[in-house]
């Protein structure tokens, strides 16, 4: 179904303004400036203060979408894929606890092929009971089928959220989109932002055409999701072509991705490395590979580092799902050593998930580069530039061929 | 073709034999006192039980009036065309002109139906009154009854029935019957939610890419039928649409794993028709037990083993629950009493367009509850007339009423002993069910009284 | 022309075997020929034509809009001459032939004609036909002194016709007494005693010898040596199938067409029904001629069912003798028979002519006939046909047939 953009108006700003504000005040400037149909929201701690954000824009008008309170994550999750299937743009957060209460919805979403876009405030895993940030709720779901983006800064929050509205709603994506913000660090974390224009942001968006590939509309019957698959007949392959259909659209996304980016930034004049960043990696003989908020105080240590005239660099994932394989290994492609740090842990390989995933890079770098699993920053704790001081020392001892065979505990002598 | 009529029916067992209905015809008809000349004759049974009368115990009374057959045999003897089925209104009429006063139509048929008026010796019959019969309206102890249920069915038989053919439900299945009824009653802007269960089972959303609905349909979750309708129905309502978001959902997940989100979308009065076909267990996966399922039921995880017989908790009361929610409508159902469905289902659909509508139809299974294939309905009405179901509706305006309150209830035995499912009771356990009935029938009684009371 | 069904009449066998079929197959071609020229009635009416109670135009069993509606292609005027079973085709008298997958044959029966010397070369009526009754109907009105031939249903209908119209009657009946076949002699007493208390003569037990011709008027010799000159002579002697068009088909058929419960004849593909059938007696169980209306009807809806393959179908119950008689306001109902060894159960109001009589044979149900006592005829139908055994209930029956009959159908069909 086509709809046209409906007339400005209530719309948050016509006009670049700057503000200061937490990252979850981010999302909520973001969501409203996409003008969404539907959002349905239920509060969690680290999450809690987006979905007040947004409902204080729209009881203040200045955001026009149905908010659904529902009674649970699940629910949340639920309404959006009855209104995404409905033709409506659509928006929700949630963290750990919620995301698992999600996950029966949230790992069907990417094959009902929706479009939603759902901020994912990272929070540690329970139990210990934990209330504080992390990644390993993003990192659980990593093989559910979203694209997941990590933001670093509360600036790159609200231009990620916008940008993944249209990533999303890509003809050669339609799936779901996680816009990763670290708990407490970005979610609380209060920064200087520039607001994008209303009217540029409008027509960045575009003709607003959500729900065109499945529907549930009476004036085109159509039966969504059927029985599919069984042990005989057309069945199994008809389910395969689903399947194969949503990995080559993640794949898709790669291209997607990059281009939404280029054109933010040829548009508003802010440009964010679509899928990985290199910093400093020029000349670089070891590197750390980073994800999310963490890299701030790790591209801090660089540079001192580099001062120090140590050849260090950081290949900061800011695309984790799809994986960008490709582009990791141009990014890594002449470093002696990397260290890679995770705010997870990966139990069935006694390392961090990144670093497990960035195993099978080295195998298309076609040399085994010595590489160590750094583990921080779990349930809160501060990744701070000294951790990162000892990260490039361990990682320089790998250059001597020092490998450790288990992870390091970042945090465990704090 | 494929009309139906409304009738007169007789209860035999409510008559007390006043005969006031005699006198009522007799006057509407003739302007008599002579209930000789009336065209019903109720009679006091006076013949001995037994053979060769193989009709069973006799009742008090008996009845002799037109049926106002489908395939009238009066008609098809009457040498003069002066009798003919009336296609709008079933009855059989006599053209007073063209009757040559052969009595042939008194031999064609054979009921009764039609014999001369002692008076002029002419023949007359039954004419329904132009339909409004005067012996029901004179009866006073409901034995006859009029019944226009037909009605229903010839409007239903001009609307599109919504699911293809075919649909591979069990035989006799009582879901197929109300999924069709309803869907054919809501109609085509309809977007439907039918979450796994009997209902998708039989293959109304489909298999590899066919479907078996001619509505936009969907499997949601078990877990979040009402969730994902409610956001179907705001986003329609969003862009200025109106639809009908309906679910025709099992007991199971209504009941068990559902109920969170079901209960979450009633408090928020999302814009919803959520029908709730209880059959009282997970029957499509293989007949488990549910928290609808009854005391005492068979059901393959309540076995019937040496120390526990059947489930040994009571079931968890759906409807009342969703009175406590306050919805715009809650209802129960049967589809032993159609016009009472419809009429519920009208109010459903109409309060649907303004808060949450739940609809409980109880749905006999005849695989899962182990009775013969043609038995479902006389299950149906068997539960009612027990009233181990009770047929109520409830609005927050007017509060909860009984739609079919039943005087004198059977013994839930009568129940009891029409399906397998509850073939090994002990009397301990009847005790119980009977004692559960009298329990929620007073609870329901004292609820209905207090709305009555406003 | 090629026609799915094709029935031949156009009477009560023949409509309801179209009515039977279009119930069950409502779209196979469907085809009506029949010698009449006028529109469906029903010979049992046209005593009321004669008298002129009823006029053509009011007699019509069915009218065109009927077969316009049910897709009936209707050919009147056409009688069929000639049958090839071999071939599946029927010869009409105009020529054409029609190719039939199944084919009824609904032609009734015709007067039969005694061979009485001399009559063939007299003036006289028959009554069958509606052009008959139109014959009659205008020579009544100049007659003076009619005689009928034959004291069955139809002579004694003609002949109350030709007393109201004001002329002196003679029946003459071959029987010891009028009404034979219905009646015993206490009820036809009855009638006959009505009859002359009208004026009319009715002379029973005597033949017809001879007719003879003088000017224009007739002159009827009877065995007894009297001779009755008439001006108006109606011979009512019988009825008979015509069926000619059988020669060389193969269909068997003694003074009808013989066939078995389904109303199938020995020939594939052919059914028979109504006057012209022979069908199983339900007391003998031997085929007989049993011309009446609601047996045509029965045996013509029978055919159908099963020519259309209707599930419904059931074989036939046997034939049971069966008739109305209304005579000066008077009326008499005769049903079933009176088997060899019966058990007669009488009451006789002699003073109020009110007669009934109950043939009980093993305690079962076998017959019922009242002169001025109504009963549902239909009621006793059943009764005999279900073998009720009423000797629990016989005094009851004899005392209130009505109410009895109607309590045991409550109890037993109901
Ligand atoms: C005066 C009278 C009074 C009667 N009263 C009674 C009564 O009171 N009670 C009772 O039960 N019965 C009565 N009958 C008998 C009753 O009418 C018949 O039993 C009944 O009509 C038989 O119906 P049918 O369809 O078999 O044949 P019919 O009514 O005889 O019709 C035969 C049809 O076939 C057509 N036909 C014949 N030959 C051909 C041919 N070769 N080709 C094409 N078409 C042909 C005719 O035109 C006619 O349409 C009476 C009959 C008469 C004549
Ligand atoms: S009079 Fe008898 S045959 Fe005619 S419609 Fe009524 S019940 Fe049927
Ligand atoms: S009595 Fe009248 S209505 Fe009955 S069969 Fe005769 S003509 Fe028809």
């Amino acid at each position: 179904m086509t709809m046209a953009v409906r007339e400005a108006g209530t719309a948050a700003a016509t006009r670049p303004r700057h503000i200061v504000c937490e990252g979850n005040e981010a999302a909520a400037l973001a969501v409203a400036m996409v003008r969404p149909d539907m959002l349905s929201v239920y509060p969690i701690t680290p999450q809690s203060s987006l979905v007040e954000h947004l409902a204080k824009l729209c009881a203040d008008g200045r955001m026009d979408a149905e908010i659904v309170d529902a009674e649970g994550e699940h629910s949340v999750l639920s309404v959006l894929q009855g209104a995404a299937l409905a033709g409506g743009r659509t928006f929700t957060a949630t963290c750990g606890p919620g995301l698992a209460f999600m996950f029966e919805p949230y790992w069907r979403t990417p094959g009902l092929r929706l479009p939603i876009v759902m901020a994912l405030v990272t929070r540690d895993g329970i139990t210990p009971q934990s209330v504080w940030g992390g990644h390993q709720d993003a990192m659980t779901v990593r093989e559910a089928g979203w694209i997941q983006i990590y933001c670093e800064t509360v600036q790159e929050v609200l231009d990620t959220t916008i940008m993944a509205f249209r990533i999303a709603e890509h003809r050669d994506v339609m799936l779901p989109v996680n816009v990763c913000l670290d708990g407490n660090y970005l979610s609380y974390g209060a920064a200087r932002v520039t607001l994008p224009d209303q009217a540029g942001v409008d027509a960045f968006m575009g003709e607003r055409n959500i729900n065109w590939h499945a529907a549930l509309d009476p004036l085109r019957p159509m039966a969504v999701d059927p029985l599919t698959g069984g042990s005989g007949g057309k069945g199994p392959a008809a389910f395969l072509r689903y399947r194969k259909g949503q990995c080559r659209s993640m794949q898709n996304a790669l291209r997607v991705i990059t281009e939404v980016h280029d054109e933010y930034a040829a548009r508003f004049g802010r440009a964010f490395a679509p899928l990985v960043e290199r910093y400093r990696m020029d000349d670089a003989e070891m590197a750390l590979v980073t994800l999310g908020s963490m890299t701030g105080a790790a591209k801090d240590a660089v540079d001192e580092a580099r001062a120090a005239g140590r050849r260090v660099g950081i290949v900061k994932i800011k695309t984790f799902s799809p994986f960008p394989v490709e582009a990791l290994a141009q990014a890594l492609a002449g470093v002696g050593a990397i260290g890679v740090v995770d705010r997870s842990v990966g139990f069935r390989w006694n390392c961090g998930p990144v670093f497990q995933e960035l195993l099978g890079v080295l195998y298309r770098l076609g040399r085994p580069v010595p590489t160590a699993s750094f583990i921080g920053g779990l349930a809160g704790a501060d990744l701070t530039v000294e951790h990162f001081h000892a990260v490039i020392a361990r990682t320089a001892a790998l250059l001597g061929g020092d490998v450790p065979d288990g992870p390091i505990w970042v945090n465990e002598n704090d | 073709m494929g009309h139906a009529y409304a009738t007169i029916a007789f209860e035999a067992a409510r008559c007390d034999g006043c005969q006031d209905c005699m006198r009522a015809c007799a006057t509407a008809k003739c302007g008599s006192d002579d209930i000789s000349r009336a065209r019903l004759q109720v009679l006091p049974a006076v013949l001995p039980a037994g053979q060769p009368l193989d009709g069973g115990a006799p009742a008090s009374f008996e009845l002799a009036m037109c049926r106002q057959c489908g395939d009238p045999r009066c008609v098809a003897v009457c040498p003069a065309g002066a009798l003919a089925k009336d296609v709008e209104t079933g009855v059989i009429t006599r053209n007073a002109d063209t009757c040559v006063d052969c009595l042939l139509c008194t031999v064609g048929c054979a009921y009764a139906g039609i014999a001369p008026d002692p008076a002029d010796g002419r023949v007359a019959k039954c004419d329904m009154c132009d339909g409004a019969p005067a012996c029901v309206a004179a009866c006073p102890t409901g034995a006859l009854r009029h019944v226009t249920t037909a009605r229903i069915y010839n409007e239903v038989g001009d609307w599109e029935d919504l699911f293809a053919p075919g649909l591979a439900g069990c035989q006799g299945c009582n879901s197929e019957l109300v999924m069709r009824h309803a869907l054919r009653r809501v109609g085509p802007d309809t977007v439907l939610a039918t979450p796994p269960g009997c209902v998708p089972g039989m293959g109304s959303v489909g298999y590899n890419g066919l479907t078996g609905t001619k509505v936009p349909v969907f499997h949601p979750l078990l877990t979040n039928t009402a969730a994902m309708l409610a956001g179907v129905k705001r986003q329609y309502k969003r862009v200025g649409r109106d639809i009908t978001a309906m679910a025709i959902a099992g007991d199971g997940g209504a009941s068990d794993v559902g109920f969170q989100s079901l209960s979450g979308a009633a408090e928020r009065g999302e814009e919803i028709l959520f029908l709730v076909i209880d059959n009282e267990g997970y029957m499509n996966t293989g007949m488990q037990r549910s928290s609808c399922t009854p005391y005492g039921a068979w059901t393959s995880t309540t076995p019937v083993g040496r120390e526990t017989k059947g489930k040994s908790q009571d079931a968890k009361n759906l409807p009342l629950l969703m009175v406590g929610h306050r919805c715009a409508y809650v209802a129960t159902a049967s589809t032993a009493f159609m016009q009472d469905f419809y009429d519920k289902l009208d109010k459903a659909i109409a309060a649907s367009k303004h808060g949450f509508a739940y609809l409980h139809v109880y749905s006999p299974c005849t695989t899962g509850w182990r009775f013969p294939t043609e038995r479902n309905i006389a299950v149906a009405r068997t539960a009612v007339e027990t009233n181990f179901v009770m047929l109520w509706e409830f609005t927050p305006q007017d509060g909860l009423h009984l739609t079919h309150p039943i005087e004198s209830p059977r013994p839930v035995a009568d129940y009891l002993k029409a399906m397998g499912r509850f073939r090994h009771l002990t009397d301990d356990q009847i005790g119980h069910i009977q004692a559960k009935v009298e329990e929620n029938r007073a609870v329901i009684a004292q609820i209905a009284a207090g709305a009555a009371a406003r | 022309m090629d026609t799915r069904y094709l029935v031949v009449g156009s009477s009560h066998a023949a409509l309801e075997a179209v009515a039977a079929i279009r119930m069950h197959d409502p779209d196979g071609s469907l085809a009506l020929v029949t010698r009449d020229r006028h529109p469906p009635y029903s010979p049992t009416v046209l005593p009321y034509v004669v008298s002129g109670r009823s006029v053509p135009e009011s007699v019509r069993l069915r009218d065109d809009r009927y077969f316009t509606a049910n897709r009936v292609t209707y050919l009147p005027g056409r009688a069929l001459v000639r049958l090839r079973p071999e071939h599946g085709t029927a010869t009409l008298s105009d020529g054409a032939t029609i190719a039939y997958d199944k084919l009824l044959l609904a032609t009734g029966a015709t007067p039969a004609i005694p061979p009485i010397p001399g009559l063939d070369r007299a003036a006289y009526h028959v009554l069958r036909t509606l052009d008959d009754a139109l014959a009659l109907r205008s020579a009544i009105a100049t007659a003076r002194r009619p005689v009928v031939l034959g004291g069955g249903l139809v002579g004694m209908h003609a002949a109350e016709n030709l007393v109201e119209a004001g002329a002196a009657v003679t029946v003459v009946e071959m029987q010891p007494r009028v009404l034979g076949a219905y009646f015993d002699p206490i009820a036809a007493g009855l009638i006959e005693r009505a009859f002359v208390a009208h004026g009319a003569r009715i002379v029973t037990g005597r033949r017809v010898v001879a007719v003879s011709r003088e000017d224009a008027a007739t002159r009827v010799h009877l065995d007894d040596g009297d001779t009755l000159t008439t001006d108006l002579l109606l011979v009512a002697t019988g009825v008979k199938p015509d069926l000619a068009y059988l020669a060389d088909s193969g269909v068997a058929h003694e003074a009808g067409i013989l066939v078995d419960d389904g109303m199938r004849t020995s020939v594939a593909n052919v059914w028979a029904a109504g006057d012209c059938a022979q069908a199983r007696d339900f007391l003998t169980g031997r085929p007989i001629l049993n011309a009446i209306l609601p047996e045509a009807a029965e045996q013509g809806r029978l055919a159908g069912m099963a020519m259309a393959g209707d599930p419904g179908t059931r074989s036939y119950a046997g034939g049971v003798p069966l008739n109305t008689y209304r005579f000066f306001g008077h009326h008499a109902i005769a049903v079933g028979t009176v088997p060899a060894g019966a058990a007669d159960h009488l009451r006789h109001d002699a003073a109020h002519g009110r007669y009934l009589r109950i043939a009980v044979a093993d305690g079962r149900l076998h017959g019922m006939f009242g002169v001025d006592v109504f009963f549902d005829g239909g009621v006793m139908r059943q009764l005999i046909l279900r073998r009720t055994d009423v000797s629990a209930v016989i005094d009851r029956l004899l005392a209130d047939p009505l109410r009895t009959g109607r309590e045991l159908m409550s109890r037993m069909w109901k």
